[in-house]
């Protein structure tokens, strides 16, 4: 039984996924982390469907005989990098508001001239747009491995070297910038390579799954961690056990491993807004009892409970 | 030589909307003092701090920061500021530490990777220990209440290293607490230092007595001058209207304006 178990994990199929999956969790603790951080979530759903416009420019161009050497894979992260742009232009003060509009905004320009272009694009061909949203991590092959491999170093470094800057100017940007940091140059460099890595990330494992794992962990850690090390360590390993449980129940049942991995990190949030709650009630109690016992004078009581439910909002 | 803190020339200032913020701004303060800038709600405040440290850029004139052009030397101005902006602007979304925020502004200073050394260590310690807030060392930012993560803010510019420290509303909706701790900080850090501190405030009532230079405004300079002189029946009716009042009462000035309660100075 334990050598079946063995002989399957080993083939090369279940070790590409696995490693894939590794590979992904390490691109959402990078990056997912501080888009979060950065109260841009939604970004990742507009990266992503901002490929496909990219994907079908490059398809066009082939197709048209403008630019045969034109793979849709350079569309797509062009179109990305477009997004990343655009969504780091509107935040330039700061403010995440802007960047969730630029976001909207340029996430339906892509679509558009995605689905513009197929019309000039033959319909046999078509489906190989739609093809580059519903990767599957089943179905990696040696290239993606690589490229996701690639990315996930590069961010792993870029955060270990950086994130103290990326931090810094998403908590204050306006303080970093009077400090002497050369907060547009971070606040760029940030959005690009997340929006890169989602890119690649897409065309490797689908956008199902990425959407999955680079927003839900981080939005739950980012409700129970207390600290920033605490949530990438917890977006990992949410990220990694969704994935693997995922792969493990498409094995046992007919099912597809990105949907069950997408359910159980969406699932991971619903569990850490509950902790959060809980925890809260218990700290609002404690509070309570600790001004009780302090006998303080009712004004004092009355503002502080004022103030505590105000910070709870 | 003493030198000079600022210096404006004829300086305006629109916002990003078009709106003038500031017109006709002529002005001189010589470093090191304590300066307070008040003036009622949209008076242009905050954008005169922004435009002194390069934040903002001029529409015409010029404004000088400890001698350097604030739009054409803004690097140099940032190597020699600690920067407070106002609370609101600071994102509470990301679960920063309270000793990370008070580690900021010296690590801000340094080149990456910006490892905090021990000296960093023991000045953002010393720095929350002057406002109360050593105990919260370990604890998260975004859980403490308004005039905590004010005073955590205000160790950040303490603990920093620079002769310039500039402070947007640092009293703005805080305890009374928070207040007279962030008060107290201020001025036993600048009588110990030598450091200029210049801070936005629409009540001039907790800081009357450190302060040395008070600017008058109201989109343009109405009043420039100590705190006595400012304190004037007809300078105020103009920033702050008819109701404004300057009352004298057991050899103290009061002043009483719609905006900020009471004004005291002595």
């Amino acid at each position: 039984m334990i050598e079946e178990i063995i002989q399957f994990l080993t083939t090369p199929l279940v070790m590409r996924a696995m490693i894939g999956a590794l590979l992904i969790a390490i691109v959402a603790s990078a990056s997912g982390s501080f888009l979060v951080f950065r109260g841009l979530s939604f970004m990742t759903s507009g990266v992503a469907h901002a490929a496909l416009g990219g994907a079908a420019l490059g398809l066009f161009l082939q197709y048209t005989g403008i630019a045969p050497w034109f793979d849709p894979i350079l569309g797509a992260l062009l179109f990305s990098v477009f997004v990343a742009a655009v969504t780091g232009y509107a935040g330039e003060s700061g403010i995440a508001q802007k960047m969730e509009v630029a976001v909207g905004v340029s996430f339906a320009l892509s679509m558009s001239i995605a689905v513009f272009l197929m019309y000039y694009i033959p319909p046999t061909q078509v489906p190989q747009i739609w093809g580059y949203l519903i990767g599957d991590i089943l179905l990696l092959d040696n290239l993606d491995v690589i490229l996701l491999a690639g990315t996930a170093v590069f961010l792993l470094l870029l955060s270990l070297m950086f994130h103290k800057e990326f931090v810094y100017v998403s908590v204050d940007m306006e303080g970093s910038i009077a400090h002497g940091l050369n907060a547009r140059a971070y606040h760029y460099l940030m959005l690009l390579s997340s929006s890169l890595a989602i890119a690649l990330a897409t065309k490797a494992v689908g956008a199902i799954l990425v959407y999955a794992i680079m927003v839900a962990p981080a939005a739950a850690s980012n409700e129970v961690m207390r600290s920033v090390r605490g949530v990438m360590l917890a977006v990992f390993v949410i990220a990694l056990f969704s994935e693997f449980a995922g792969l493990a129940a498409s094995f046992a049942v007919h099912a597809s491993p990105s949907a069950i991995a997408g359910i159980i990190a969406a699932m991971s949030y619903v569990i850490a807004m509950q902790i959060k709650k809980i925890r809260e009630r218990v700290n609002g109690l404690a509070h309570l009892d600790e001004l009780r016992g302090t006998e303080a004078s009712p004004e004092i009581t009355v503002l502080d409970v004022a103030e505590q439910s105000r910070h709870n909002d | 030589m003493s030198q000079m803190l600022l210096e404006a020339h004829n300086l305006s200032v629109r916002y990003p909307q078009g709106e003038v913020a500031l017109y006709d701004v002529n002005f001189a303060v010589r470093a090191p003092t304590f300066m307070a800038i008040i003036g009622p709600n949209g008076s242009g405040k905050s954008t005169l701090l922004k435009t002194a440290i390069g934040l903002l850029r001029p529409t015409t004139g010029t404004i000088k920061t400890l001698g350097y052009d604030a739009a054409r030397e803004s690097a140099a101005i940032r190597r020699l500021v600690r920067y407070v902006p106002q609370r609101d602007r600071i994102e509470l979304s990301v679960p920063i530490k309270v000793k990370d925020i008070a580690l900021m502004g010296r690590l801000l200073k340094k080149r990456p990777p910006r490892i905090a050394s021990r000296k960093d260590k023991r000045l953002a310690r010393e720095a929350l220990e002057r406002v109360n807030m050593a105990e919260f060392w370990d604890h998260p930012f975004n859980e403490l209440s308004g005039g905590q993560r004010q005073r955590v803010l205000v160790a950040r510019a303490l603990a920093s290293d620079g002769p310039l420290l500039i402070l947007d509303e640092p009293l703005a909706g805080t305890d009374t607490e928070s207040q007279r701790l962030i008060v107290e900080a201020l001025r036993e850090y600048h009588t110990e230092n030598d450091v200029s501190i210049i801070m936005v405030t629409h009540d001039l009532n907790p800081i009357h007595t450190m302060v040395h230079d008070v600017l008058l405004l109201k989109k343009t300079v109405i009043g420039l001058g100590e705190p006595c002189e400012v304190m004037d029946h007809e300078l105020l009716t103009r920033v702050y209207g008819p109701s404004a009042k300057v009352v004298e009462y057991g050899g103290h000035r009061y002043c009483m304006t719609q905006d900020s309660g009471v004004d005291r100075h002595d």
